[in-house]
């Protein structure tokens, strides 16, 4: 096709567009459905028994926030990697959440050990995470794939694997509230390694799902 | 008076283009489809002009690839402008990005990436110049390249343009190793000569 040609057809074919709004502005609206999923997944699933007695406890209360705000700040990251304009500022915004999210649970294995010795970083298999995590960030990731398509496909891995690890995240996040597992290690392992795995699959995923139009994948 | 009649993006001071693109983009992310046809072609003929001159042995048919690709990338992209914003900035980031891409695809990264970095400068010098700079180029290139034999322009085209290794453009020649060494370094060095020859004659 001829340049002038594509011209002509791309300003016939073009109406109105509603400019994007700031990531900051989006979140909110994917936050609802990603936080309303995963509260009726714990509830369909039964809470832990001892949910109230965790809800008042520091360690837990800092470990759900980092993860939690680990999530938020990857969405809005993916979110403005598909921005041309976007200020460098929002890819960076996950690290500093994400670091406390590992460092409380390094911590937390430090404590483990010094209260229990080696009983406290015992490393037994609990494969069902990675089940749970992915079942529960699979409607957050749909839903943030849906606004990410919207947007420009300028880093696809990146930006994929930015999102998953907003939908694991919170994935995790709704696991802690019905799953009885509380032993750092453990949870550093099974649950944020699950997270980890799942945003590096989505990283190489990440041309065939968000890419321009016109060229393969 | 509507964004699209604040005057044509070619003339006046760098920030008057500037602005007269915001204003076509403005309009047209309203619906004008006068004003988005405008901006598409100004946008097509600075990525023409852009291409051209940093890669002169790009055929016709490559460079309208590369503008086609990034009009339809504007497009599908256009709505993650933000008005408030200036235009340059966004169409400078998707048309580095749609580079890279080409770069990756024509193994030619290094003239592309100095493509790219050359953008924000590209995009705001006045159209005759890049034009010239383009075609001065592009024809001590094509002139240098018709003083070469038969043998050495395709030696050195495998080699240089396309990056085969000299094994597999001794196999695609169906000559030896040594051969194909010594048509591109022959070729390379006429080519040199020939260029620098003809910008000073042009100087």
């Amino acid at each position: 096709m001829k340049t002038d040609a594509l011209i002509d057809s791309l300003a016939r074919d073009a109406g109105p567009v509603r400019p994007l709004r700031s990531p900051l502005r989006r979140i909110w609206g994917w936050l609802a459905i990603a936080l309303g999923f995963a509260g009726a997944m714990v509830w369909a699933i039964g809470p832990r028994p001892d949910l109230t007695e965790r809800m008042l406890e520091a360690r837990f209360l800092l470990e759900q926030g980092a993860a939690l705000a680990t999530a938020i700040t990857a969405a809005m990251a993916a979110l403005a990697l598909t921005m041309p304009d976007a200020a460098r500022i929002w890819r960076w915004l996950p690290v500093v959440p994400a670091v406390a999210w590992l460092g409380t649970l390094g911590l937390g294995c430090l404590r483990d050990w010094a209260q229990m010795g080696p009983e406290g970083l015992r490393l037994t298999p609990d494969p069902e995470c990675l089940v749970y995590i992915a079942l529960i960030g699979s409607l957050p990731l749909l839903a943030l794939v849906l606004m990410l398509r919207r947007g420009a496909p300028l880093r696809p891995s990146w930006t994929l694997a930015l999102a998953a690890l907003a939908a694991a995240a919170i994935g995790n996040f709704a696991l802690r509230l019905f799953h009885m597992q509380d032993a750092a290690l453990m949870v550093l392992v099974w649950q944020v390694g699950a997270v980890a795995l799942i945003a590096a699959i989505a990283a190489l995923c990440g041309r065939a799902v968000l890419r321009w139009p016109g060229v393969p994948a | 008076m509507s964004p699209a009649s604040e005057g044509a993006p070619n003339s006046g001071s760098s920030e008057r283009r500037h602005a007269a693109l915001d204003g076509l983009m403005r309009a047209a992310q309203q619906g004008d489809r006068h004003a988005y046809h405008l901006l598409l072609q100004e946008v097509a003929q600075r990525m023409r002009r852009l291409i051209a001159a940093r890669a002169p042995w790009l055929g016709q048919a490559d460079i309208e690839d590369i503008v086609q690709d990034v009009l339809l990338s504007l497009h599908m992209a256009r709505a993650t402008w933000d008005p408030a914003r200036p235009f340059m900035p966004w169409i400078a980031a998707i048309a580095r990005n749609r580079l890279t891409d080409h770069a990756r695809r024509y193994k030619r990264r290094q003239a592309f990436d100095q493509a790219a970095s050359d953008l924000a400068e590209v995009f705001s010098t006045t159209p005759g110049q890049s034009h010239a700079e383009g075609v001065v180029n592009l024809m001590s290139v094509r002139s240098a390249m018709a003083d070469l034999s038969p043998g050495e322009r395709r030696a050195f085209e495998l080699v240089r343009l396309r990056e085969l290794s000299l094994a597999e453009a001794a196999q695609q020649s169906e000559t030896t190793v040594g051969a194909i060494k010594v048509a591109v370094h022959r070729a390379s060095r006429k080519l040199k000569r020939a260029i620098n020859t003809g910008g000073e004659e042009r100087k």
